[in-house]
């Protein structure tokens, strides 16, 4: 019996060996071709994390974008032709971010969408620069640049933009000095305490407090209390909602009067309802897309966001609908074309965003400015002058 | 045989053949798993084969990717000897996380593991050289002569060939002494030890070679994505690790293998589907918790056994006795000098002192409760004695570690039997047969062969033992499901293949049956008869009157009578002990 079971095993990976061995003959692997298709609809892939902790960026990211392509297939297509937008979820992990990369190219996307992640981005940018696929990011650390890949393109400015124009407009503009800084030890935080202090440093301040908090933690009287001994006239905020609308909401309680300053996440709704339209007031904000009734243009993109998944839109969606009209504007002005001609295409593309005027140079930049805006009366408002 | 040689080259060769087949994402992917294999068969090798719940598999092959692109990009070192020192750096941290398993164990230690990894992602994240949260990219891909592994295609048999080497070495440990002796420390620590195990180096050793297996696992990790970052080795990839080694079945490598390959490849197949992937993998991981809790690799022995059913039952051998040897003298094997043992406000041991001489057989006896037990796990160096001191074979071996003991010549059996449930009979004699030291274990690296030539002797001896125990054809079965009394024979052939001096059999008659009673009598004797000083802890009295030529008799953690079997039971102050506890009249047992 044993035997037999045996035999049978040995005769299945004999039949298997000889089926893989007969279909390719004795050239090195890996030599097989992909095609790309000249009609049928154009493809693009969004690769962001839709699932785990990232996932509500990865689900803003998908409404803006998907919210572009629907415009753009409204208006009929390009030369005729509908787009589809893919989802491929990276899970916020990079080793998938590669997988993905792999995907998308051999399945023949023409570019690619996202991530929001930076470290995802940064791993996957090699493979599509291999393989010839333009991809915008809204990933914004300065990594990206330093990867110098002429496929990768930002679709918003660089975290040094935030808190450069912060240091410029508090320091240079307002003349405080006296600055105080509390930041998570996370992904995010860690870059925006980095950030900023440089810009700090390079204007000859030093910050009279640096209180790091783990991305965690829910009570940050110590980290305040030493802050507060400090009285610094401005206090940097560089963690994400949440934490940060704590932090706001236990400093007032603990009578600090000193305004905050900080990055995207301050302007953001979930910001101001964690700490309270009160504790919150005052607060400056350097960001590229403030509000959604900032202009003309972010009005319509908010109406249409609103209409199309009856909620609020913000940043994250407003980013990824701006770089996904780029690629498409880029399509459209390149007849379609793919790979290098499609980034060269991109790089030539001047667009007029939600977010700013882009014009991309050779780092992949687009746009190289934010807006500050304060919070007054519960509400994020273009600061004057 | 001649068909695993067979099935094995054919796989072989199908996985050689297998990148013609691929389009590049497929490569990738493939290139991906065979990693995530590497770290499953060290997780494997940690937390199924040694019991040591290792949550920093993910921090290891964290170490292993940093260290190589750190020493390569920074440092502007070789890609080799980079990987190398890479290996090296993740041994030390491994060596380091695994120390707290010197104290903890089970959960506890899983919560150790996994702060310890936390506490890795952290560090890296905020750390300069680390690169931060963009991590460091353009890692150089690794050079060989005439052969590009910056192709994804080459890469794959570079990692192929790593693989199998990880895999059959990972096999051969767990097949011979060091595997077996882990896996009897996973089953059981304390028996483990009584019979020579070394227990805290054996914990460490998991935690090398788990460190190794993420080390590799990481270099090959740098040389193929050419990037880290911190997310890539965040706890969700540990929980996936898990998972792999879970659903494969923990304590089979290849079923850790296969797993790591099933989970990474229903990940991929849903990721186009992501609302679906995390209800699929959650599905995939409690089906298999559920219906299958030895994993994938549990499932075949589990139909085999169903289809095996109606076969006949292996049946016990009459015992075969030993030659006759060297007959007993007038030395002194054990002294116990005044033994005190205080458990918080109980005094179990109160100024115990007795001797034994070569090649006596001693009964202990007493009523329940007399510190019979807590002698022999003061003896045994389970417990360390309050006060006083413990001698044998002329040295002083008080507050020695069992495994020092038990390799000194002092074996014993538990009056609650602790056999290694999970192992066989076969292997349960093979740990006690197995006197090499686990500071040898450099052999499996410089001379496997050794290790294979003494494996097989010890098989042939192992099968001597159990054919004079009559245990025979029961070699292959795993005790649990024995019969007691033959469970207890196990033990006692167990604690006998040791080669001890001093044999200490606690309660060896419980719970057999009278026509048992005489057989283990019998046995006893012709242990003793071999060589062995035997001293048995029994309340059957018929077997320790018939048995022991001297008896010491406890009563509430003292000494109350020293002699033979007839001067002790006509000892009035054993009479009265006996009688203040009526249940422990003696009575004819053996009938």
């Amino acid at each position: 019996m044993k035997l037999l079971r045996g035999k049978r095993a040995v005769a299945a990976v004999l039949a298997a060996v000889l089926a893989t061995g007969g279909t390719t003959g004795c050239s090195a692997p890996g030599a097989g071709d992909k095609s790309s298709d000249d009609s049928g609809p154009i493809k693009l892939a969004l690769a962001d994390a839709q699932s785990g902790q990232l996932s509500s960026l990865g689900a803003w990211e998908l409404k803006g974008a998907k919210l572009a392509v629907s415009e753009w297939n409204a208006k009929g297509g390009i030369n005729g032709r509908q787009i589809t937008l893919d989802v491929f979820d990276t899970q916020g992990d990079p080793t998938i971010g590669t997988n993905l990369a792999r995907k998308i190219a051999s399945e023949g996307y023409l570019a690619m969408i996202g991530t929001a992640e930076s470290a995802v981005t940064i791993a996957m940018a090699p493979i599509l620069k291999q393989e010839g696929i333009p991809n915008i990011t809204s990933g914004q650390s300065t990594g990206l640049v330093a990867v110098k890949s002429e496929f990768l393109f930002l679709n918003g400015p660089t975290s040094t933009t935030y808190d450069e124009t912060l240091a410029k407009h508090v320091v240079d503009g307002q003349g405080i000095k006296q600055i105080a800084m509390i930041t998570n030890n996370g992904s995010y935080g860690k870059g925006e305490h980095d950030a900023f202090l440089k810009a700090l440093t390079a204007r000859g301040v030093t910050p009279v407090a640096d209180q790091v908090v783990t991305t965690d933690q829910k009570d940050f009287s110590a980290a305040l209390t030493t802050i507060r001994q400090k009285n610094p006239k401005l206090i940097f905020l560089g963690a994400e909602e949440v934490e940060s609308g704590l932090i706001v909401k236990q400093a007032r309680d603990l009578g600090i009067t000193a305004p905050f300053a900080g990055a995207a996440p301050q302007g953001t709704p979930v910001f101001l309802d964690t700490a309270g339209a009160k504790n919150a007031e005052g607060t400056i904000v350097s960001s590229p897309y403030l509000s959604n009734d900032i202009s003309e243009a972010s009005k319509s993109f908010a109406t249409a966001y609103k209409a199309a998944y009856n909620e609020e839109a913000e940043l994250h969606g407003a980013k990824a609908y701006d770089g996904t009209q780029i690629v498409l504007t880029a399509l459209k002005s390149s007849n379609v074309a793919s790979g290098k001609d499609l980034a060269e295409a991109i790089r030539g593309t001047k667009y007029e965003g939600l977010l700013g005027s882009f014009a991309y140079d050779e780092t992949g930049v687009g746009i190289r400015a934010t807006s500050i805006g304060v919070i007054r009366g519960g509400k994020l408002a273009a600061a004057a002058g | 045989m001649r068909i695993k040689i067979a099935v094995v080259a054919g796989l072989g060769v199908l996985a050689w053949l297998l990148p013609y087949t691929l389009d590049s994402y497929a490569i990738h992917v493939v290139n991906v798993i065979i990693i995530f294999a590497l770290l499953a068969v060290g997780l494997g090798l940690a937390m199924g084969v040694a019991g040591q719940v290792n949550l920093a598999q993910v921090a290891f092959f964290g170490v292993g990717a940093y260290a190589t692109a750190i020493l390569t990009t920074r440092a502007g070192l070789g890609f080799w000897f980079a990987a190398v020192l890479a290996i090296v750096i993740t041994v030390v941290i491994g060596l380091l996380v695994g120390t707290p398993a010197l104290r903890v164990q089970s959960h506890y230690l899983g919560i150790v593991t996994l702060g310890l990894a936390l506490a890795f992602t952290n560090w890296v994240t905020n750390s300069q050289i680390a690169g931060g949260a963009e991590g460091i990219s353009a890692i150089p891909a690794p050079e060989l002569p005439g052969i590009d592994l910056s192709s994804e295609y080459l890469f794959y048999y570079l990692e192929l060939i790593v693989f199998a080497l990880a895999l059959a070495f990972g096999l051969f440990v767990v097949r011979t002494g060091l595997g077996r002796r882990m896996r009897a420390m996973r089953d059981d620590s304390l028996a483990a030890g009584a019979l020579g195990a070394e227990v805290p180096l054996l914990r460490m050793t998991a935690f090398l070679l788990a460190s190794v297996y993420g080390g590799v696992a990481g270099v090959l990790y740098a040389g193929l994505i050419r990037f880290v970052a911190p997310e890539s080795f965040g706890i969700a990839n540990m929980f996936l690790l898990l998972g792999m080694v879970i659903i494969g079945g923990r304590q089979s490598l290849i079923g850790c293998v296969t797993g790591a390959v099933a989970l990474y490849l229903v990940r991929e197949l849903l990721s186009d589907h992501p609302t679906y992937a995390q209800i699929g993998y959650g599905a995939v991981v409690v089906l298999v918790v559920v219906f299958a809790p030895t994993g994938l690799a549990g499932i075949p022995p589990r139909l085999r056994g169903l289809r095996r059913s109606t076969g006949e039952a292996a049946r016990l051998q009459p015992f075969q006795p030993y030659e006759a040897g060297a007959s007993g003298s007038d030395e002194v094997i054990l002294i116990v000098d005044a033994v005190k043992k205080q458990f918080r406000g109980l005094k179990a041991l109160d100024d115990v002192s007795l001797s034994v001489a070569t090649g006596e057989i001693r009964g202990i006896v007493g009523p329940n409760g007399s510190g019979k037990t807590t002698l022999f796990n003061v003896i045994s160096g389970l417990y360390k004695p309050t006060a006083g001191r413990v001698e044998f074979g002329g040295r002083d071996m008080t507050n020695v570690t069992p495994y020092r003991l038990s390799r000194a010549g002092l074996s014993r059996t538990f009056q609650n039997l602790r056999l290694f449930g999970d192992l066989t009979v076969r292997e349960n004699v093979l740990v006690a047969l197995d006197r090499s030291r686990t500071l040898d274990s450099w052999q499996y690296v410089l001379a496997p062969w050794l290790v294979r030539a003494r494996d097989r002797r010890l098989r042939a001896e192992a099968d001597a033992v159990l054919e004079r125990f009559g245990l025979a054809e029961f070699a292959g079965q795993a005790p649990k499901a024995l019969p007691y009394g033959i469970q207890r024979r196990v033990e006692i052939a167990r604690a006998v293949a040791a080669r001890p001096r001093l044999l200490l059999l606690d309660e060896p008659a419980a719970g057999l049956n009278g026509e048992e009673v005489r057989q283990l009598g019998e046995m006893v004797r012709s242990i003793r008869d071999s060589g062995v000083t035997v001293v048995l802890i029994e309340h059957n009295m018929g077997l320790v009157m018939a048995l022991c030529e001297r008896v010491t008799v406890l009563a509430g953690g003292r000494v109350i009578a020293e002699g033979t079997p007839a001067h002790v039971a006509a000892t009035p102050a054993v009479i009265e002990a006996y009688l203040g506890d009526v249940m422990e009249i003696p009575t004819e047992a053996t009938r």
